[in-house]
Parts: C-alpha cells; structure tokens; sequence
C-alpha cells in the first residue's frame, strides 16, 4: 500500500488529463496559441522586420502574460474542484482512503503540469517565430525570463484559482475580478500599493533577469531572490491554505436534494 | 458487533430546507434497506455518511466511528452514489483502476481487482470503452465496481438498481445477496419498494428526513394491526359476498373496484381469514382468488407516511 504521498502523483496525474480533456482543453490550446499567430501573422506580413522580436516580447507582457495567462490559469485551476464538486465527481476521491490533503496537492501539482503544457508553448512559440521571421535573435535571458514568468505565474496564480474553486460556486466571476480588475488596477496605484499584486512580482522577474527590451523596463525596487521567494510563498501559502479547507469544507453540489 | 450505522437526531438543513430532521435509527449487521420517497433524506443521509456534508446537530457514526471519518478508515466502506456523474473521458477499468491506485493499491493489483469488479458488476465487454458512450445502466455498474473493488465490509449503495433494466437488476440483487453472504453489511437505499423488499426484511423507513420505522418488516408490519387490512377478492357474485361480509363486525368497508371483484377492509384480519372459508361453504358463494393487498412494503409504507404526515 502506498502513502498519501505515493497517491498524490496518481491524482495529479487524473487531474492532468482531465484539464486537457474534451472541447475545454481544446478551447484552451487555441487560446494561448494567438499570440504565436499574431506574431506569425507579422513576421509574414514584414518579412525581415528586427523588430518583430521586440513585438513578440511586448506581446507576451500585454496579452500572454496579463490576458491568456490569466484565463487559462483560472479556468484549468478553479475548475479542478470546483467542476468536480457541481458535476459530484469529486466524491469519487474524497470517499477514498487517501487524505483530503493529498487530493488538493494532487489537484493543484496535475492543474500546473497541464497549464504549462498549454502556456509555456505559448510564451515561447512566439520567440521562435520571430526569429525564425527575420527578427533579431533575443538574448537567451529573454527566452529563460519568459519561461520563469511563465512558470511562477502558473504556480502563484494557480494556488489562488485552486483555493477559489475550492470555497466558491462563483470561482469564475470572483476569478475574473481578482486577474483583471485587482491585478490591474492596484499595479496603477502609487507607493507601495502594486507590491500586493502577483503581478508587480511576475514583471520584476523579467526587469531582473534582463539587461534590456520590453522585460526590462519595468520600475521594481524588488530583488530577483525576493521577487521569486513572495511569489512561491503565495504558491505555497494558498496551496497550504486549500489542504487545509477541503479536510473540512463540505462538497456536496449546490444543487443537490435530499 | 458494533452497530453499523447509529444516528440519534441527526439534522441537517440546507438553508431552510431540512434534508435530515432529528433523524435517528440504529442499523446493524446484514443488508438493511433505507426505504423513501424522494426528497426523503435518502441520500442526505448517505452524504453525511461519506463526509461529503457535514451534520448540523446530533450523532452519526459508521462502523464506530464518526460519519465522514477520513483516511485509512474509508477503506473499510465502498460508497455508490446515486448521481450517474463519472469520469467520462475515461474507460470503465481506467476508471475503477485510477480510483484503487489513489486507495494505495500498487498498478497490478489495483488493474487486476478493477478487472474483477467490473467482472463481477457484469461490464467486462464494455471494460476498454470511454464512459461517455455507456448507458445510465452501465454507468451504474461502474459506479458499483469501484464501489466493491477494495473489498470493502460496509457498502453504502444509494438507489443501486435505478436505471439498470430487468436482467441487470436480476444480476445485481443477485450480486448484494452474494456480498451479504460473503458477511458485507449493505445499506441500501430505495423508493422502489419492491426491490428493497426482496433484498432484506431489515428496513427502515425515512421520511421527511426523520426515520419513520425501523426493524423487521414484520415487526413493522405488526405496527399496522390498528388500521383496516385490505383483502382483494375474485367472486362471480361480489355483490352477494358483499351482503354477508358487511354484517360482520369487523369488516369496515366494501368496495366493488372492477366486475368479479371485491374488497374488502377488516380490522380483525386473522378473524376475517378463519370465518371466511366457512362463508363460502354455507352460503355457496365461490371465491377463485384472494390477496392481500397489504402485503408488500409499498402498503406498508403508504400507511406510515400518510398516517403521520
């Protein structure tokens, strides 16, 4: 007999495959493949531009990182409970011997393999396309930065999207809100305001590890070591946080009847 | 032997809606059927028990220990839900198997006890096919596979026949007697009565979300002694069968419910049984069938309910 922890590897492997499964994942795929389209559709249109690169980079901070990043993370993560919980699917798991810890670490490790599988394409298609196109080939820090956003992002908005879908039937709406209202709209505010939003630490990331170009050029007083150290910490702390809610929290379906 | 299941007023509500209402009961060794209509508090019941909902007042254990009890303790308990929801994108044995291996069974044993189960629930034809394309018969099979998989001593099955055709549900009354024999407890639940009926005779009777009866049936049915029994006879002469059987104290009521046919409602139905042969010779009015309409569960059921509703 296994341990929880030798069980988690198999709910997260159910978990994964049910993230990319049917017309959701296929929707999914589609999504974060626009911007490789977008900057093929440039790089076709101005064959030999040096700045397609330059566009590319400005893309994955404008729409991948902000917009689609945003969407697929929500949607792939609040969906692994709270999908499981309206269909009463998830009593399949949780009436196993296996700890409820275990199933939402499970849950969130099987989400954050199938959003990177669907994500880090994303982020670097791009990249590759533009050069291949004639822009300039980027400093490898670039590609390393657009994968470490990418990584981290996942990681730290994923736990939050878990523990959303795990407390609310409204995940979605209340997901929405947080990536594109809160995020957003706090990194506008003056001070020390933006340092409450996964993103302020998700572009510090790029501004550090770059010398130059869009990653670069934003204003953090964040060091790389803590700008990755807040952003695990959040992965960390809302993940803990979910381990601890679904040992008590009930998962019966709103709809359900007696 | 410990109790199976114990309940002593066991609430639970959904905002205003109660789904259990002090429900107490006590449910030991063997098959039990959990009999109610719907809306009954059927399922509520079995939610809590799997720690899916959790209780807002009373008591409510399982093998001992308290309902919803996590980790190594569910391994003792198969659980099929009433919902017909699965994995759909996944074959029966994927399915069955996926569940075991999260149990902590290694790949071969878990494959090779999903391959038995489904096996046993008779779905091995369509074991390699996605669930997606199964029937609502099917699906409940699967759904009893993994549920006995582990072989596990206590089976709560909720509304295990519904949506399972004739031959099948043959094939799975078969199988719970089969698992009752091998010593499982099975707590089964149903609005069919019928089916609970030919499953055990250790019922109880929920209602409202409160446990209405509990026991032997016919210890339950002992309960009925006060209220008029109903006798349905074949007569070529109803009308004159009629004459003599209303003149008896105890007959309360007559009715004529199709030609050649009478009922009847005694309160003495022991006294009815004994005299009437002795109508029949003297007067010589032939009686070519006789029933006794109270004599299933349905009856049984009807009574409590609406005696106390």
């Amino acid at each position: 007999m296994n341990g929880t922890l030798g069980r988690i590897p198999v709910v997260a492997r159910l978990a994964f495959r049910a993230s990319l499964t049917g017309l959701r994942g296929v929707a999914l795929v589609v999504l974060a493949l626009a911007p490789t389209g977008i900057v093929a559709a440039i790089a076709l249109a101005d064959p030999g531009d040096a700045a397609t690169t330059a566009t590319a980079e400005g893309l994955f901070l404008s729409l991948t990182l902000r917009v689609i990043d945003v969407l697929v993370l929500l949607v792939v993560f609040a969906s692994a409970f709270r999908s499981e919980i309206e269909l009463d699917t998830l009593t399949y798991l949780t009436t196993r011997s296996i700890d409820r810890a275990g199933v939402a670490v499970g849950k969130y490790a099987g989400a954050l393999a199938a959003a990177l599988a669907i994500l880090a394409p994303a982020a670097l298609l791009p990249l590759g396309v533009a050069a291949l196109g004639g822009g300039t080939a980027p400093p490898i820090a670039d590609p390393v930065a657009i994968a470490a956003i990418t990584v981290l992002a996942a990681a730290a908005y994923g736990a939050i999207y878990l523990l959303l879908g795990l407390l609310s039937p409204s995940a979605l709406v209340l997901g929405l809100l947080f990536g594109f209202l809160w995020e957003e709209l706090v990194l506008l505010l003056p001070g020390s305001f933006p340092r409450v939003t996964v993103l302020y630490y998700l572009l510090s990331v790029g501004a550090r590890l770059t010398a130059s170009g869009p990653l670069h050029a934003f204003p953090t007083v964040v060091s790389l070591p803590a700008a990755v150290a807040g952003l695990v910490g959040v992965a960390v702390a809302f993940v803990a946080a979910a381990a601890i809610v679904v040992r008590s929290v009930e998962t019966a379906p709103q709809r359900i009847t007696a | 032997m410990t109790a199976v299941l114990e309940a002593v007023d066991a609430t639970k509500s959904y905002g205003e809606v109660l789904g259990l209402n002090g429900f107490t009961a006590t449910v030991g060794p063997g098959t039990t059927g959990l009999i109610g209509p719907n809306g009954a508090g059927k399922s509520t019941l079995f939610r809590l028990l799997v720690g899916q909902l959790h209780l807002d007042r009373g008591r409510l254990e399982l093998l001992g220990h308290p309902a919803g009890a996590q980790g190594e303790f569910r391994r003792r308990v198969g659980y099929c839900p009433e919902h017909f929801a699965l994995y759909d994108w996944m074959t029966g044995l994927e399915f069955v198997t996926g569940l075991l291996r999260v149990d902590g069974f290694g790949r071969a044993e878990a494959r090779g006890r999903a391959g038995a189960a489904i096996e046993t629930v008779g779905l091995a034809d369509a074991a390699h096919r996605r669930i997606r394309v199964y029937s609502r018969g099917m699906r409940q099979r699967v759904k009893l596979a993994q549920a006995i998989a582990h072989d596990p001593e206590l089976l709560l099955l909720d509304e295990p026949l519904n949506g399972v055709d004739p031959v099948g549900r043959a094939h799975l009354i078969d199988l719970f007697e089969r698992l009752a024999r091998d010593g499982r407890h099975l707590l089964v639940s149903s609005h069919v009565l019928y089916e609970v009926e030919r499953l055990t005779e250790s019922i109880v009777m929920i209602s409202n979300g409160r446990a209405l009866a509990q026991g032997d049936f016919h210890r339950i049915r002992d309960l009925l002694d006060a209220r008029p029994h109903t006798i349905d006879l074949a007569t070529p002469d109803p009308r004159g069968l009629a004459r003599v059987l209303s003149g008896w104290d105890h007959v309360v009521a007559v009715e004529f419910p199709a030609d050649g046919r009478l009922t009847v409602r005694s309160r003495a139905p022991e006294t009815f049984y004994r005299d009437l042969p002795g109508v029949v010779v003297a007067e010589g009015i032939r009686v070519t069938a006789m029933r006794s309409v109270d004599d299933n569960l349905d009856a049984v059921f009807r009574y409590l309910t609406e005696g106390r509703g």
